[in-house]
């Protein structure tokens, strides 16, 4: 599904974020990439939805080499990789309802589509009773959802999660974790990019440790090392 | 492609309304350079106007003696109408110049009591001379000059020529004046253009940002902004015909007093011509703003 050649990613002279870096993720795995603050891990997420283009290896999707990818081919890879972070990033004049809908909109959605595909999605995030409620009327367990929510309007085939849980209470995030692993079990690959060595210990699945921009450690079931 | 566009129309008009008052003064620019262009374009019309009243009035004109014959005159008439540079020669009887001198002067009481006083007709017959084209008025003049008939009692030679380059250089130093204030107008419009494009880009920087997460494409992010320098030269141009108008409709008086026995009809003109003249502005507008907006779409929409 997701496949790494040897992957250096140098932003200056003294900072190589990530180094040499070959990974192989396989479709419908849930796997989550650890290591501390400015290792490489979010650098990572950003070379795969192609914010960030490589300095040596080459990235492969679902057969597509994205290493080299243009600038008007990358709203078609991030329609196919859906991404949420830390910061939810919603637009909180509009309802959680609209906030969906606006990812579908800007996208060229019929509004036909718009109105079936959203409660759906809504629905799976457990949030259909919420709709017509703003960001701030909400928690931040239930923004972060809708975030999730958002991310799946596309039908992604990969989820990038990056770190989805750093603002949130340990009763949301796990809410928020459970969402993942119930998506993952409908066959989305998902990724998640955190430092929460709680839930990494909890998941018992594939675990990837950065360190310095190396991959240090692979482990298919793993727990949080460092 | 078509729900798309209908979007993006939405997001450029949300775009000015949450920053309207910086739309406003955008709009208010390009409203003062369009106003600055079509004042230019009424000096230059008004100018035209005035070099034509002239240029039809230019005429020349050789008086003749009283005792002048009609075949002496007539000869003479022929002999001028013969010149290369003539394009009319008309005769004007003693009793024809009375009657047009007494129509000229008819709301002169003294002139007419003098003339009344007098209790002859002082005026003389002339010829009354049309030159082909002014280019060659000196010629014509020169040609006349080496007339040594007798029946000639003397010769009216108006400078016309000069009269018609004051004018010109007035008119030329008024429509360069209005170039160097329409090109200062055309750079600020650029300016605030650009401005109101990067502050609204700021405004919605979140927005752009979850757009490009989502997969909008650079058209649908940048294209909001592009028409939204189409609609502020749109909305300049229909706030500028509401506002020309009655401008020409005040400025109007002043021109038939000035330009007595002409016609010169500045609303008559604008009508006449209301798709081109406003259409051409709204296109240079458009394009102008266009460019300003996609500058600035270019450099800071890359949230």
């Amino acid at each position: 599904m997701i496949r790494l050649y040897n992957v250096t990613k140098i932003y200056s002279k003294n900072l190589k974020a990530l180094n040499n870096i070959n990974l192989n993720i396989k479709h419908g795995e849930f796997i989550s990439i650890v290591g501390q603050s400015g290792t490489g891990k979010t650098t990572i997420v950003k070379t795969l939805i192609g914010e960030e283009k490589v300095d040596q290896g080459k990235i492969v999707i679902g057969g597509w080499d994205i290493t080299n990818i243009s600038q008007r081919e990358i709203p078609v890879l991030r329609r196919q990789i859906g991404v949420i972070f830390q910061d939810f990033k919603l637009l909180n004049k509009k309802t959680l309802f609209e906030n969906v809908a606006f990812a579908m909109q800007v996208c060229g959605g019929q509004a036909r589509k718009i109105k079936k595909i959203v409660p759906h999605v809504m629905k799976i995030v457990g949030l259909e009773s919420k709709m017509s409620r703003y960001p701030q009327e909400v928690s931040g367990g239930e923004q972060q959802r809708v975030a999730i929510a958002r991310a799946l309007v596309h039908r992604p085939k990969i989820l990038l999660a990056d770190e989805p849980t750093g603002n949130l209470d340990s009763l949301n995030a796990n809410e928020v974790i459970e969402l993942l692993l119930r998506i993952n079990k409908f066959g989305t690959t998902v990724i998640l990019v955190t430092h929460n060595r709680e839930i990494v210990n909890r998941l018992k699945r594939r675990v990837l440790t950065i360190d310095d921009g190396y991959l240090i450690s692979d482990q298919a079931v793993g727990k949080y090392i460092l | 492609m078509i729900v798309s566009f209908g979007r993006v129309i939405k997001f450029s008009i949300q775009d000015i309304y949450r920053n309207i008052w910086l739309s406003l003064v955008t709009i208010i620019i390009l409203i003062l350079a369009l106003f600055t262009v079509n004042m230019l374009l009424v000096v230059k019309v008004v100018g035209d106007a005035a070099v034509g009243a002239i240029k039809d009035k230019i005429d020349v004109n050789l008086f003749l003696k009283n005792s002048a014959e009609e075949d002496e005159i007539d000869a003479l008439r022929v002999k001028v109408s013969n010149l290369a540079e003539v394009k009319e020669v008309s005769y004007i009887s003693k009793s024809e110049a009375l009657e047009s001198f007494k129509e000229k002067h008819r709301d002169n009481a003294e002139i007419l009591e003098a003339l009344r006083e007098l209790g002859k007709n002082p005026l003389t017959p002339s010829l009354v001379i049309k030159p082909k084209d002014l280019e060659i008025f000196d010629d014509l003049i020169n040609h006349l000059n080496t007339f040594d008939d007798e029946i000639i009692e003397s010769r009216n030679f108006t400078n016309y020529k000069l009269l018609l380059t004051q004018i010109n250089n007035i008119t030329d130093k008024v429509t360069r004046a209005g170039y160097l204030l329409s090109g200062i107008f055309i750079f600020i419009t650029i300016l605030v253009v650009y401005n109101s494009v990067r502050v609204a880009i700021y405004t919605h920087r979140r927005q752009i940002t979850i757009m490009r997460l989502v997969g909008a494409s650079r058209w649908f992010i940048q294209m909001p902004y592009l028409l939204s320098g189409i609609i502020y030269a749109l909305v300049s141009i229909i706030a500028i015909m509401f506002m020309f108008y009655p401008f020409l409709s005040l400025l109007q008086p002043y021109l038939e007093t000035f330009f007595v026995g002409y016609n010169i009809n500045l609303i008559e003109y604008y009508y006449g011509s209301i798709l081109t003249i406003f259409g051409v502005q709204f296109l240079a507008a458009a394009v102008i703003n266009m460019v300003a907006a996609y500058l600035a779409v270019r450099k800071y929409s890359r949230v």
